[in-house]
């Protein structure tokens, strides 16, 4: 079993908590010859693969670096456009080092807040009466799953797709929060939880649950 | 085991067709209402998904779980997007759904040319075959 | 409408009833507009809408997943071109970026026992319009052109299909 991150939202739908536990780093760096046989493209202030996906290079990764130098927006560091970079026959051969975009913290704060109206909405267009949000979610590459609490905070686990037992661990994450988080004096609601022992115990209690299962929590 | 309802979208997010077997609560809004706000929620669990699968997904979203219901969601490569809804002990549906596409949408959908791509589907032997089939399915037991 | 029509095996229909009924259909156009041109814009967009139909019946049949890079697209064409024409194209001629590929054959229901006229007709541009067609479906954007063709002449017949972009999946509205 592996779990890849934990996500805390408080009842106004921001993200009080984030960890990554064990998400892979997926790049691969390969020397190209002229003309480039990846098809690139410019979007979200990223430099992406559009099409022409190879040797462990897939459509969605972003460019990560030209010859060693990182890349940010569509420049490289020495501050040449990347697009033109690739166009010119003399600059090959080139080694450009691509990968799967890993989520900033901005962008999971976005990513909390767009899961608050998805729970909300599963809810509405439910064909039976009386039924809760989104417990889990799955797709091919992993499994989510939420476990809100009466209060109205939600804990988040995404795991890969087999896992079994999340609601045992994310029942486990809301007793380390109730006493970590929240008996805390100096933690005040709503607000990011920074607290060290917290930290450490999650990181027990996620060693325990990848090496042991869930058997015995 | 039940089905609840089905909906099948285009790549433009129009709503083709909506059946439904055993419903038990409507939404309250007009059947275009619901479709796009169900259309809605699909594209944003599609870039939810692919922001916050930590490998590169290929099929992506395909089922979501809630106490009452589970929602299964089949994207064809060429955008369509069959929808069900089922209870929660229901399985093999992902199956049911390409079925239904296979054996059903492109036979009496696509081959049919009276029948306009991106326009709703008022077929009545479209409707006829899609009941049939689903109710010879072994997850649909009428819930009597 | 009747439907009794799709229980017929479609591997046993006569592939000469198709030769014929294409035939028939080019040389009323070609009389009807005159302009060679026009007939094979036509013809092409006849093409591209049977492309847009194709696509579903290729995907549910064969159970293809998304193309991700152009050699795999060319090899689901070929693959349609034995399904649908019972006829296996060979991919050459591949651009050195890996955009463009040539699909060659020599032989061809759709243009069995044709003389052409002298007056720049594509015979068979319906071809490159359902490929056109299909792929647009599966949000590709591609460019498609006869580089040489048996009926005029050549040795082989030869098309050229190039990637042009990928196209953006819809927003519904109301979303950024």
């Amino acid at each position: 079993m592996v779990i890849y991150g934990v996500y805390i939202v408080s009842k106004s739908g921001g993200l009080i908590f984030n960890y990554d536990h064990n998400i892979p780093r997926v790049e691969t760096e390969k020397t190209f010859g002229y003309p480039l046989d990846i098809k690139l493209q410019y979007e979200n202030k990223k430099v992406v693969v559009a099409f022409g996906q190879r040797d462990g290079i897939n459509v969605g990764h972003v460019l990560l670096s030209v010859n060693g130098s990182p890349v940010t927006g569509r420049t490289t560091e020495d501050g040449r456009d990347v697009f033109e970079v690739v166009e010119i026959k003399e600059n090959y051969p080139l080694s450009l080092k691509f990968g799967r975009a890993r989520a900033t913290t901005n962008e999971k704060i976005v990513l909390a807040s767009m899961f608050y109206p998805l729970f909300a909405l599963a809810s509405q267009l439910s064909p039976v009466p009386k039924c809760s949000g989104i417990e889990s979610l799955t797709a091919d590459t992993f499994k989510l799953s939420c476990f809100q609490t009466l209060t109205g905070v939600k804990f988040i686990i995404v795991t890969d797709p087999n896992m079994q037992g999340s609601e045992v661990v994310l029942k486990r994450i809301y007793e380390l929060y109730s006493d970590y988080a929240l008996k805390n004096p100096f933690y005040s609601l709503e607000m990011p939880i920074r607290c060290e022992l917290f930290d450490t115990s999650l990181h027990t209690l996620l060693e325990l649950v990848e090496k042991s299962g869930t058997g015995n929590l | 085991m039940t089905i609840h309802n089905l909906y099948i979208f285009d790549r433009y997010g129009s709503l083709l067709y909506y059946g439904e077997w055993n419903r038990s609560k409507q939404s309250g809004m007009s059947r275009e209402e619901e479709g796009k706000l169900m259309y809605g929620m699909l594209f944003s669990i599609k870039s939810f998904v692919a922001k916050i699968s930590p490998l590169d997904p290929k099929d992506g979203f395909m089922h979501y779980k809630t106490t009452k219901y589970t929602l299964h969601c089949l994207e064809t490569p060429s955008g369509l997007k069959f929808v069900m809804n089922t209870d929660n002990q229901a399985q093999g549906v992902r199956e049911l759904l390409k079925r239904i596409y296979g054996e059903i949408y492109v036979k009496y959908a696509i081959r049919n040319p009276m029948c306009g791509i991106g326009e709703p589907i008022i077929s009545e032997i479209f409707k006829n075959k899609l009941d049939a089939f689903i109710k010879q399915t072994p997850i649909h037991v009428r819930a009597s | 409408m009747s439907r009794q029509t799709s229980r017929l095996d479609a591997k046993k229909v006569n592939s000469e009833l198709l030769t014929l009924t294409y035939g028939a259909l080019v040389s009323q156009m070609l009389k009807e507009t005159e302009n060679s041109e026009d007939v094979n814009k036509q013809l092409e967009r006849i093409g591209y809408n049977m492309g847009v139909r194709l696509i579903e019946d290729f995907l549910a049949r064969t159970t293809s997943t998304r193309c991700l890079e152009m050699r795999e697209t060319a090899d689901k064409i070929q693959q349609a071109f034995r399904l649908y024409l019972n006829m296996q194209p060979t991919v050459t001629s591949w651009s050195s970026a890996g955009d463009e590929f040539s699909l060659v054959w020599d032989q061809c229901p759709l243009s069995e026992w044709v003389e052409m006229p002298n007056n720049g007709l594509k015979y068979c541009a319906l071809i490159p319009g359902a490929i056109r067609g299909a792929l647009q479906m599966v949000q590709l954007d591609v460019q498609c052109w006869f580089v040489q063709d048996q009926l005029k002449g050549d040795a082989v017949t030869e098309l050229r299909v190039k990637y042009i972009k990928r196209l953006e999946d819809a927003v519904p509205a109301g979303e950024d």
